[in-house]
């Protein structure tokens, strides 16, 4: 169904290749997970399978990519569009239509099917996704996890002979993923099931539906190729070494931190002080609802939570970003959300979910300079660069905005690291993170706080959570569901449900 | 966070256009023409009476025929009403007319003297405004997007990339509201100021373009524009549209009659 020979694309204007030299043969109704580091152009070869490079990018192609019995370069876009179709790892951004199912027949009707046998099938997709209760939803009223289901059986609705899937869960809660990937080992189990294509950095999530492994490392040259268990068995350590996680890994660490976990560390005076915090937007729901919390100097925090559950809402209300609409934040004694601009940085950092939101420098260089004031920040500064592994000739001049989504994040972490402030927040740290910048980010925020910070990290990332937070906040609806240590919370199977924590 | 806005939007408009009723089910293009009809036709009347009966019928319409709740129409309508008297009062206070001795007086306002001519001008004034907000007001509530969108495209023959190309651009509107507050806030965080520097305004362009370029990437990735399209929805012309038509025209020369403006 998939073959390709010697593949290789450099984006105009890139001096290196984007992925080179891929070999792949891929049989009908197999399900491929391509693996590797950020940067490593899984996404690339994600887009080529789809038909969309060479077709609606710049670039230089090489070598040979058959999908479906057509040669992706040489075939028009309008017959590869038939047979592919991909879903994205931002739901947001591809769902077109007003009502969710107008949104499921806008592949159909771009493929001009007749009206009649478009209601059979916008009905029947509907029904096998187990999505019929949200046929006549507003497609932005859905949450994160809804919405990504939509979008599968969107894409899943013309019935495509192949199928990409880009991280199709990175912007759900582990009940929600769970639920996503039930919902595709059900579709393989199926009929006629499509070939799929998974790009994925949580092995073990993508594992038990993937049949093929192709491994590719930091220059988009493939390391390893072969059937997915025994690849991992036989190359594991070198797989390991170029960024990508090993199957099982998460689980052990998972185990060891909660084994080591459970020690209070409530040693500083109390820093952040919430009392019947409560928010809303506009005239909407509240997002939160009388949220008493006391949050010491120095403590490691986990927010964690179903999409939606007031997480983003009180961590921006503890860094100052957003004034309480009921009750009361103190940070060391002070509200926040009316402290000066200046001295803001001081006493709270706060790092975006995306992090193109927060870069406010032309190069990447400077963007951890702005708004710092002595020679002793700056300098400290130029050394975080180096330690963010951005100081490399052409990424240190380059724009924030061009970065790969994995550095992004780096120097967004390291934008907020770059004073001393008394609390960091995070929202989304690890997201979207390989293996070894797992660790980097991981031990930055730990170096951080070890010199006295206190953290409090809105997470999705149970491992995160785990290894980086003793004591775990949970949220549901708005209010505080669960407050205690991590390891407690992850061997409460009742509270873990609760919270979408799987 | 991103769809928080969306949320508190989508909260705000809990039922959504009536689109159930009869000028729901009309085709949104009747609608417009009609809307278009009264614009012009009140030009050609400077009397305060025919846009008084189309604001009137407007209203009317919108409730009986729209079935749109007194309770939606009035939270829409109040605003309107207030900025119309709003403009009539000011036009009425400092119209030249007022200096005029030979004019009638009306009333007087401390010092000043309100005549006639300048209250009747001001109240034509205010009345059309009110008319035209309450004629938009009646086809926003009964007109969804999608509907506006297909319409356009099967009835007015309108290019598919164009029409659906704006309603998925619609969608996005509550994000760039989150995105702004997010730029703010970013710049807050490290010890700047928000508003609207201009580093926020590029900030707020380099995302709206970033998003841009994957919703059109993810429509291409769904064949978008690649071929013959069908339609999912059909708007079709049933005997509604020109009943709907009729009423709305009917309205306009009652009004201009009533107005004395095409009448002997």
């Amino acid at each position: 169904m998939i073959r390709a020979r010697g593949l290789g694309w450099r984006y105009a204007g890139r001096p290196a290749p984007a992925l080179r030299d891929v070999e792949l043969d891929l049989e009908e109704g197999a399900c491929l997970l391509v693996a590797g580091p950020s940067g490593s152009g899984k996404s690339t070869l994600g887009l080529a399978i789809a038909g969309l490079i060479p077709h609606e990018f710049a670039g230089t192609w090489s070598g040979e990519l058959d999908v479906a019995g057509m040669s992706v370069s040489r075939t028009a876009r309008a017959r590869l569009a038939g047979a592919t179709g991909i879903l994205f790892q931002e739901s947001a951004a591809q769902l077109v239509m007003e009502l969710v199912e107008d949104d499921i027949a806008f592949g159909l009707e771009n493929r001009a099917w007749d009206r009649p046998a478009m209601q059979r099938r916008v009905a029947g997709t509907l029904e096998e996704m187990g999505i019929a209760g949200l046929a006549r939803r507003r497609s932005v009223t859905l949450s994160g996890g809804e919405q990504q289901r939509v979008a599968l059986a969107a894409v899943l609705a013309p019935r495509p002979r192949v199928l990409v899937l880009d991280e199709p869960t990175s912007n759900l809660d582990p009940a929600g993923s769970a639920a996503f990937y039930d919902a595709l080992v059900r579709l393989r189990r199926g009929p006629a099931p499509p070939t799929i294509v998974l790009v994925e950095h949580r092995v073990d999530l993508a594992l038990p539906l993937a049949d093929r492994l192709l491994a590719l490392d930091a220059t988009g040259h493939p390391i390893a190729a072969g059937p997915a268990r025994e690849t991992f068995a036989s190359s594991g350590a070198a797989l390991a070494a170029a960024g990508i996680w090993t199957p099982g890994e998460a689980t052990r660490r998972l185990a060891k931190a909660m084994a080591s976990g459970g020690r209070a560390r409530r040693n500083g005076q109390p820093l952040l002080e919430a009392r019947d915090l409560g928010h809303r937007y506009g005239d909407g729901p509240p997002a939160l609802h009388g949220v008493t919390v006391t949050i010491g100097a120095g403590e490691r925090v986990a927010l964690v939570g179903a999409n939606g559950s007031g997480k983003s809402t009180l961590s921006r209300l503890a860094a100052g970003l957003l004034a309480a609409r009921e009750g009361s934040v103190r940070l060391a004694g002070t509200d926040p959300a009316r402290l000066p601009a200046r001295e803001l940085p001081h006493r709270a950092a706060y790092v975006f979910q995306d992090p193109a939101v927060q870069f406010l420098a032309d190069r990447v260089a400077d963007e951890l300079h702005v708004g710092l004031r002595t020679p002793e920040e700056h300098a400290a500064a130029d050394e975080l660069l180096g330690r963010l592994d951005l100081d490399r000739p052409g990424l240190a001049d380059a724009s924030p905005h061009r970065l790969s989504g994995g550095e992004q994040r780096r120097l967004s972490v390291g934008c907020a690291l770059a004073r001393d402030p008394a609390l960091v927040v995070l929202d989304e740290p690890t997201y979207g993170q390989d293996r070894v910048h797992h660790e980097t980010l991981v031990d930055l925020i730990r170096g951080r706080v070890d010199r006295g910070a206190a953290m409090l990290a809105a997470t999705h990332d149970v491992l995160f959570a785990a290894e980086a937070a003793e004591r775990a906040i949970g949220l549901r609806a708005g209010q505080v569901a669960w407050d205690g240590p991590t390891a407690a919370l992850f061997a409460d199977v009742a509270a873990r449900a609760e919270l979408a924590l799987g | 966070m991103s769809g928080i806005a969306a949320a508190a939007l989508a909260a705000a408009r809990p039922t959504g256009p009536s689109e159930a009723s009869l000028l729901g089910r009309t085709s949104p293009l009747v609608k417009l023409a009609v809307a278009i009809a009264w614009l012009t036709g009140m030009t050609l009347s400077l009397d305060p009476l025919p846009p008084l009966i189309l604001a009137l019928a407007a209203f009317v319409g919108g409730a009986l025929l729209g079935a749109i709740r007194l309770r939606r129409m009035a939270t829409w309508m109040a605003p309107l009403w207030i900025g119309a008297l709003g403009i009539a009062a000011f036009n009425a206070l400092f119209a030249a007319a007022n200096a005029d001795p030979a004019a009638v007086e009306a009333f007087r306002v401390g010092p000043g003297r309100v005549t006639e001519p300048a209250l009747i001008a001001g109240l034509a004034l205010g009345l059309r405004v009110l008319a035209i907000a309450s004629v938009s007001a009646v086809f926003v509530l009964t007109t969804g997007p999608t509907r506006l969108a297909d319409a356009l495209v099967q009835q007015a023959r309108l290019p598919a990339r164009f029409a659906y190309g704006a309603l998925a651009a619609y969608q996005a509107v509550p994000r760039l509201a989150d995105d702004l507050s997010d730029l703010r806030a970013a710049r807050r965080t490290r010890g700047l100021r928000g508003g609207w520097h201009p580093r926020v305004l590029l900030g707020l362009l380099v995302l709206a373009v970033r998003h841009a370029d994957r919703l059109a990437l993810a429509m291409d990735a769904r064949a978008f524009g690649l071929g013959p399209r069908s339609a999912y929805r059909e708007v079709r012309i049933t005997l509604r549209d020109p009943a709907v038509l009729g009423l709305g025209l009917g309205a306009l020369l009652l009004a201009l009659l009533a107005g004395g403006t095409l009448g002997p």
